[in-house]
């Protein structure tokens, strides 16, 4: 049974020898690109990796900013709205008030104005009275100086004159 | 025929014939051939394997990957850190030609060529220079050196323990190539025991082989499984105290 442990030593020769071999080989043809595709593939998940990180962290990002321009948005756009609030309320203000100065004017052009015509008025009724006075009195007079009278008015006067004064009296 | 010629012819390498090679006398046998066949598929199964983009090959790329990964993440990286990336290459090399023999020596007509003492001990030893070299390559020969015996032992324990230290390597590395080798001979051991039963029992009346048979054969099935279990296991084991040995080396606090 012994020769089943008493070693030969030339195999061991052989097997450093086919090893040593197999090791220069197999590195060169086998292990070499399998290390190489593994490393490549590692290397690619990696990069797909950071790169999925980046981009969420950039969308992250990007909606962080979307979110605050759109508060920003959100503030200007209740800042406009109450600026224009406040606008408006001041341009009614400003409407009514004109409106009621306006107001004010006419009322007050026409109160003038019908002083005016009052004045106006008072004068003409003034003028028409004296004239329709005159009228009357003209009427009046043209009425009480009728032909009769006037002859014997004149009559009179001439009977009277003929008695102070006899030279002159006519002889008929 | 007894067992022990059954084991010798079954576990024992068959060596055919003898190459000079200057010095050095060397066996060309079954294991070699074993080593040669495992050499081979390795060489242009794993390269066609992980290079190819077939779709039908996807299942194999994917295992072959996910023990190489498995071994990178948990056995390279916890022990050599990331500086383990250089050593990779021998790591799953090891792991992968480990596993092959262990492979082949189920397939019949196969040996299991790491069930050979000088076969695992080439693997040892290469682990030994592995270790050697890596801590060298870290630290420098004098800090290697010197870092041999741990951190806070008195200086006095020096002299008595820089010795032990030095056994210590030859000792991991001596038990690394036994554990390999025992393992994958006990599993063969066990099967041909199982086997031999029925023709033992059978020896006594060929009623009572007959009887034995299923039970042996049932019994070798699940050795089979057994083995093919330790087939990776060993062969996991074998990186995984390499690459704890290398680590230690390689970071010695």
């Amino acid at each position: 049974m012994e020769a089943l442990i008493r070693p030969e030593f030339g195999l061991t020769f052989w097997t450093i020898l086919c090893f040593g071999l197999l090791v220069l080989l197999l590195s060169r043809t086998a292990w070499k690109p399998l290390m190489d595709s593994v490393n490549e593939r590692e290397r690619a998940l990696k990069h797909d990796r950071t790169t999925a990180e980046t981009a969420r962290a950039d969308a992250e990002k990007l909606k962080a900013e979307l979110d605050a321009k759109l508060s920003d948005l959100k503030s200007e756009i209740g800042r406009r709205m109450d600026e224009a609030r406040a606008t408006a309320e001041k341009e009614k203000d400003l409407l009514i008030e004109e409106a009621r100065s306006a107001a004010a004017v006419i009322v007050e052009s026409s109160r003038k104005e019908i002083e005016a015509q009052k004045i106006e008025a008072a004068r003409e009724l003034r003028h028409k009275v004296a004239e329709l006075s005159v009228m009357a009195a003209e009427h009046i007079l043209t009425k009480q100086l009728d032909h009769r009278a006037n002859t014997d008015l004149a009559s009179k006067y001439l009977a009277e004159l003929e008695k102070e004064r006899p030279d002159l009296k006519l002889e008929c | 025929m007894g067992l022990k010629e059954i084991l010798e012819h079954h576990i024992v390498d068959h060596i055919w014939s003898w190459v000079n090679l200057g010095p050095l006398r060397l066996p060309i046998s079954k294991h070699l051939l074993m080593m040669g066949i495992a050499s081979l598929i390795m060489l242009v199964g794993l390269p066609l394997l992980i290079r190819s983009r077939a779709k039908a090959l996807a299942p194999f790329r994917s295992i072959i990957e996910i023990i190489v990964l498995f071994l990178r993440d948990e056995v390279v990286y916890p022990n050599l850190g990331h500086k383990g990336d250089g050593y990779m290459g021998y790591f799953s090399t090891l792991f992968f030609f480990i596993l092959t023999l262990n492979l082949i020596g189920l397939v019949p007509f196969g040996a299991t060529a790491t069930g050979n003492l000088a076969v695992t001990a080439g693997l040892a030893l290469t682990t030994f220079a592995l270790i050697n070299f890596a801590g060298i390559r870290e630290q420098g020969v004098i800090g290697y050196f010197s870092h041999i015996v741990p951190k806070g032992v008195p200086g006095w324990l020096y002299p008595l323990l820089f010795p032990i230290e030095l056994i210590g390597m030859v000792t991991k590395a001596f038990a690394l190539c036994i554990r390999l080798f025992a393992n994958m001979i006990a599993g063969h051991i066990v099967i041909l025991a199982f086997i031999s039963f029925i023709f033992i029992f059978g020896s006594l009346s060929a009623i009572v082989g007959f009887g034995v048979a299923p039970i042996s054969v049932g019994l070798v099935l699940f050795t089979l499984m057994l083995e093919l279990f330790v087939a990776f296991l060993q062969a996991y084991v074998f990186v995984f105290l390499t690459a704890i040995f290398t680590g230690a080396a390689m970071h010695p606090h």
